[in-house]
């Protein structure tokens, strides 16, 4: 399974990068953390005639906070972000997801930049960010754009970035106070992608939720955001009956793909447990936090 | 027990001198090896099911700057030897034999099937010639399921066959079975599938071809089970004198069945070695190993049981089909065993057993580990749905249907003696070990809150090697040979044709020979992996336990003799005067007469003697297993289902299990829990799957599933005290126990955990999707499927 | 082609892969240092787990050239002393291939390196881990042999006795 023959840039600046993309486009594949791209050149599946690797622009990569929100370069190593006291501070819906990813050695170099421009939809980071609503910070030759999460995810593995279009930086809302998350997967082994995962946010102010953000993995070729169920749950108190009518809300109009672990059903039976226990640990994880 | 000279190093869990070179990375498997001048070999593969092949272009790949040669199919018939399958003929097989050429020619079986091979300076440049080879393939329907192709009109994949039928079909009966029927309370029927999975061992199959024109000898660096059956195979698909090929190997990343003689890319790589006249390296990738390599255990049971009110297991008439993959394997040969195994330790009146083969487009059904597994799960299976029925408890049903131990022993309806078996010792230690009402009160409790704990068990035996035969060992598995020689250095070497590939052989071996000889352990060299040196053997079939331990024991014991001998003239002594401890030879009841070993090796090869003194400190030993005998044991799994998500966690694992003497408790551990392991594996997450049109589906481990540590629990083993038939060796094999028993128990306790919904399982492969259902399926007023009450 | 240079096992070496040529293949090719094994070449298996910079990476996931200017070390390089830097060999066992050693850890071998490094660069981070966190830490390394407890007998063996000799050294 060895890598097919590619030319290799590897830039210095976030400049360089963007004139190759430019001088490429669609025939070059920016790498990253490695993490999702390697393994697809080495099943020969992806085919770029360039590969521009990122790793040396230092400019990239760096956690910091400011105004209410957290920016983070896209070639940020995911065990760095895990690491971050900034993160664990102020973003711990990404806190929770981060230890899900893989395996140690996947974060030791894998990027948040780098996973959520892959975007595959099963995921961990691509349901934070649509949880989040974050944005997406491109640069391109003609400038820099500011793309929402809504807007990122576009389809399988594709998302808004234009060919001739670095993305640079991710940022996302620190949470308010009184804030509980959690990261609920289901998965068949430890450190592997979701069959269905749950990215969720809600804020418990005096017993009552408000501002509930649930994305899913796993459920579609883009992560999800239920909506329905946020609605619902928008000025109720936490109790099982409330998190069932949510977890139908959030799974009644999923048609999720159909694979070898699981027929499309299965996925949707999944997908409302996830949604119960997520809420449920949510909602004690703003508990605690209190 | 078993009666050896200074039993100081048998019996202890002495650390293995295979781990200092593993431990450092230092050891050295094929991908290891680099020869000046060597090349690399990739495959051309097939990406349909089946299909003609109607031309091969190779002219662009030749081109590619690096690529050295391409050879198709074609070119390769031109340049070897047709004829069967090596194992098969190895083995004896006279079934029907699929005519077929080393790489594909006319068509393709398979996806994945070889097609070309193309040589060059590396491994990158030789993918990069396989993407430029271009080939015109026609659509032929593939033959995807046992059923279509045992139907006369599936497309026979083979023209000289006409048909796909891999074992034609035979029935076979043990004792009355019409009768045994006809009398019982009671005849269950059910349908039991076991999918397809496979071996993955870490290393995939490798080898380095090494032809020197100039002494015309084939040198073959390879992973394999058994370096002579390895040469024999090159021998004969090359047309070579069999001492022209010459098969070495060092370490191996296991193998479970995987690398035995050599496959059809290994041929075509032999034979293009000696066409370029260069070395040429193979190592497959994970993809092709998991796609081409082989696979294992799909296999259908229609079952009737015939059962007493009570619940004794009278009869069983079985009736199965193995999906035997494109190409010819040991999947054809695997009923026969069944048949003999399935009545187990059980007290079974009555067997028929009729089998049919089936060939489809998918990988050839290869060995592995315990490749007759299914019949205990078959039986292990049906023993539950029975207690299900009855009310009775697993330990229950199982105790009153086990054969007592008897002298003379109670023989299997099938005709194998249970001479030593501790069946029922092993069953009632399990429910010691494990409180099962302890338990069964946490599992209501746990229902009361929504949680599905399961507890199942399963008991088995193996032939490892099994009771001694009365017409005693035959063909080449029978007898088992060493050399053993006490070198110039004084050092006790043994020359086996084991080929240890994670079996800790160079540490078992030499404590064997250490305690019977009379040195340390460090002064024994356990001498594997050439076939110019070694003699015929081949590790598999968990025989090395009795078979080379034994062979090791006694030709120490000769070779000793031979050295007292020896000795004697040294020191003036008699022989039966003489010891040897510690490494020095004694006179009994005067230690300062001690000599060492060593010197006295070094006198053998360096002094000049008479006639009459045989100075030639070596033994050709061999050993036909002696008394033999049954391993077994039960397993007992806990496990936890989510009855929302389908997922499950294996909470605790306890195996009671006697293997006969120990030699090294840690290593016979470390094969059980290895077992064990692809038993969870196999239930759980691992499946060889292929689409409707032939397509393969887990060519990757994304796909296909492999345990991790996070899977497989602390797995609690318990050595039950041995019945010993041999007034020497009394070891045992354990290799092949744990993936034998482990689905069955793990089954077992998935039913038991699910049964407050009334589900009855039928398959061995419950991935969380399936879980659900099984569940949704479920009728709670309904039982064993259709069920023939006879009265 | 790029001329790298990097720190391997504590000595500088240099080399000329292409592009495309993994940091697992370098190793073992341009580098002869066959420690490292190659069991996926998907990121999967782990058999192929260097530490580099410090940090225990999937060597066929990353290029040859993405290491330049890097510290790696691979199995060879662990030192009697369990740091990093010299060279390998029956005498240069350090404390958890020591451990694994008496603890029976593996069986066919080829996993091994991998899981050698990745719980060394574990350990390093985690020296009082739980059975637990040992067991999630290794959950991306595969082995075929073991069912894994004695890899994770062995590793609590060394915890434990890095544990005692820290004790004993205060």
């Amino acid at each position: 399974m060895k890598l097919p023959v590619v030319e290799y840039e590897a830039p210095t600046t976030v400049a360089e990068a963007v004139g190759l993309l430019a001088e490429h486009g669609d025939e070059a594949s920016v790498l990253a953390g490695g993490q999702s791209l390697i393994p697809l050149l080495a099943l020969r599946l992806a085919r770029p005639e360039v590969l521009i690797d990122i790793n040396g622009i230092d400019e990239l990569a760096g956690v910091s906070a400011a105004n209410g929100h957290v920016a983070i370069g896209a070639m940020t190593r995911e065990y760095v972000a895990e690491e971050s006291g900034t993160v664990a501070d102020t973003l711990p819906l990404l806190a929770a997801a981060l230890p899900l990813i893989g395996h140690e050695a996947i974060r030791s170099r894998g990027t948040i930049g780098g996973s959520l421009a892959h975007a595959d939809p099963a995921a961990e980071l691509p349901a934070v960010a649509r949880a989040l609503d974050a944005e997406f910070v491109v640069r391109g030759p003609s400038g820099t754009r500011v793309i929402p999460a809504a807007q990122w995810f576009e389809g399988y593995l594709t998302t808004s970035r234009r060919p001739d279009e670095l993305l640079a930086e991710v940022r996302f809302p620190a949470a308010r106070p009184d804030t509980g998350v959690s990261f609920e997967e289901v998965a068949r082994r430890h450190g592997d992608f979701a069959i269905v995962g749950l990215a969720a946010s809600l804020v418990l102010s005096g017993g009552v939720i408000s501002d509930a953000r649930l994305a899913f993995a796993g459920v579609s070729d883009v992560p999800v955001r239920a909506a329905a169920a946020e609605d619902l749950l928008a000025g109720e108190r936490p109790s099982a009956e409330l998190f069932d009518e949510a977890a139908r809300r959030a799974t009644t109009d999923l048609d999720p793909p159909a694979d070898l672990h699981g027929s499309s059903d299965y996925r949707k039976t999944v997908a409302a447990a996830v949604v119960r226990r997520g809420l449920r640990a949510a909602a004690d994880n703003a508990r605690e936090r209190q | 027990m078993t009666a050896i000279a200074a039993e100081r190093y048998t019996g202890a869990s002495i650390k293995r001198s295979e781990d200092p070179r593993i431990l450092t990375g230092t050891g050295r498997y094929v991908d290891d090896i680099k020869l000046p001048g060597m090349l690399h070999a990739a495959f051309v593969r097939s990406p349909m099911a089946h299909a003609r092949v109607l031309s091969v272009d190779v002219s662009a790949a030749r081109a590619l700057p690096g690529v050295v040669a391409v050879l198709t199919g074609a070119e390769l018939e031109a340049m070897t030897v047709p004829g069967p399958d090596a194992l098969m003929a190895l083995m004896g097989w006279t079934g029907p034999t699929p005519e077929f050429t080393l790489l594909a020619t006319d068509k393709v079986r398979l996806v994945g099937d070889p097609v070309a091979v193309v040589i060059a300076e590396s491994r990158y440049i030789a993918e990069d010639g396989c993407e430029l080879v271009e080939v015109e393939y026609d659509d032929l329907p593939p033959v995807v399921d046992a059923a279509f192709a045992l139907d006369p009109g599936s497309p026979p994949l083979f023209a000289n066959l006409g048909d796909n039928i891999a074992r034609t079909h035979s029935r076979h009966e043990f004792g009355d079975v019409a009768g045994t029927f006809a009398d019982s309370d009671r005849v269950v029927d059910c349908h039991i599938d076991v999918h397809r999975h496979q071996n993955v061992p870490m290393e995939g199959r490798a080898c380095v071809a090494s032809y020197d024109a100039g002494s015309g000898v084939m040198t073959m660096h390879a992973a394999t089970q058994s370096v002579h059956v390895t040469r024999i195979a090159v021998a004969m698909r090359l047309g070579m004198e069999q001492d022209k090929v010459r098969v070495v190997a060092g370490d191996i990343g296991g193998s479970f069945g995987l690398k035995i003689g050599a496959s059809r890319e290994e041929l075509a790589v032999a034979a293009a070695s000696r066409h370029i006249g260069r070395p040429v390296k193979w190592v497959e990738d994970r993809g092709e190993n998991l796609t081409a390599s082989g696979q294992a255990r799909e296999e259908s049971f229609d079952v009737r049981a015939a059962v007493s009110h009570d619940g004794d297991l009278l009869g069983l008439d079985v009736k199965m089909v193995v999906d035997t993959g494109a190409y010819p394997g040991m999947g054809a040969m695997v009923p026969d065993i069944m048949e003999a195994m399935l009545p187990g330790p059980y007290k079974l009146a009555a067997l028929g057993f009729e089998s049919t083969g089936a060939i489809t487009n998918k990988a050839t059904y290869v060995a592995y580990r315990g490749p007759w597994a299914s019949e205990t799960f078959v039986r292990e299976r049906v023993l539950d749905l029975i207690a299900k029925d009855l009310g009775l408890d697993p330990v229950e049903i199982r105790l009153r249907n086990v054969a007592p131990r008897t002298d003379p022993p109670a023989v299997m309806v099938t005709g194998r003696p249970l001479a030593g078996v501790t069946s029922k010792e092993s069953l009632e230690r399990v429910a010691e070990l494990v409180d099962f009402p302890a338990f069964r009160r946490r599992q209501a409790e746990a229902r009361a809150q929504g949680r599905y704990l399961g507890i199942g068990v399963a008991t088995f035996i193996e032939a490892a090697p099994g009771p001694r035969a009365p017409e005693g060992p035959s063909g080449p598995m029978g007898m088992e040979s060493m050399r053993l020689q006490l070198t110039e250095d004084g050092i006790v070497a043994l020359f086996t044709g084991q080929m240890p590939h994670g079996q800790s052989h160079q540490t078992t071996l030499a404590q064997i020979a250490a305690d019977e000889f009379g040195v340390p352990f460090e002064q024994v060299r356990v001498v594997v992996g050439d076939s110019d040196v070694v003699p015929f053997g081949l590790t598999g079939g968990s025989r090395s336990a009795t078979m080379t331990g034994g062979v090791a024991l006694h030709g120490a014991r000769q070779l000793k003799a031979k050295v007292l001998d020896f000795a004697a003239h040294l020191m003036e002594a008699s022989a039966q005067d003489l010891l040897i401890t510690d490494g020095n030879v004694w006179v009994r009841g005067d230690p300062a007469s001690a000599i060492a070993v060593t010197e006295v090796a070094q006198r053998a090869a360096s002094g000049h003697f008479g006639a009459d003194v045989d100075a030639t400190l070596e033994v050709e030993a061999t050993f036909d297993g002696g008394e033999g005998g049954w391993s077994g044991g039960t397993h007992c799994a806990i496990v936890d289902v989510d009855a929302e998500t389908g997922i499950v966690k294996v909470e605790r694992y306890v195996a009671v299990e006697d293997c006969g003497a120990l030699i090294n408790p840690a290593v016979v551990e470390g094969q059980i829990r290895g077992g064990v392991a692809q038993g969870i594996g196999a239930v759980l997450l691992e499946r060889s799957a292929y689409g409707e049109d032939g397509t393969f589906q887990s060519a990757t481990f994304m796909d296909y599933l492999m345990p991790t540590a996070c899977d497989v629990p602390r797995i609690e083993i318990e050595h039950l005290e041995t019945v010993p038939l041999d007034a020497d060796v009394n070891f045992r094999g354990v290799g092949e126990g744990g993936m034998i028993v482990a689905p069955p128990t793990i089954v077992n306790a998935v039913e038991d955990a699910l049964s407050p919904f009334g589900v009855r399982i039928h398959e061995q492969h419950l991935p969380p999707a399936r879980i659900l259902e099984l569940i949704a399926e479920a009728d709670p007023g309904q039982r064993l499927g259709p069920t023939a009450l006879v009265d | 082609m790029a001329d790298i240079t990097l720190r391997v096992n504590g000595a500088t070496r240099t080399g000329s892969p292409e592009a495309r040529k993994t940091l697992a293949d370098f190793l073992r090719d341009d580098l002869s240092l066959t420690g490292t094994h190659v069991g996926c070449e998907h990121g999967v298996c782990g058999a192929c787990t260097v530490i580099v910079d410090g940090r225990a990476v999937r060597s066929c996931l990353m290029l040859a050239v993405q290491a330049a200017g890097s510290e790696v070390t691979t199995v060879e390089g662990l030192a009697p002393d369990g740091g990093h830097g010299g060279h390998g060999g029956h005498e240069g066992l350090g404390p958890l291939q020591q451990a694994m050693w008496d603890s029976h850890s593996f069986q066919c071998g080829f996993c091994t390196p991998g899981f050698v490094m990745q719980a060394t660069a574990f350990l390093g981070d985690h020296p009082d881990a739980s059975e637990q966190q040992i067991r999630e830490a290794l959950s991306g390394n595969i082995c075929r042999c073991t069912g894994y407890q004695s890899i994770i007998d062995g590793v609590l063996l060394a915890a434990q006795r890095n544990r005692q000799e820290a004790t004993g050294n205060a």
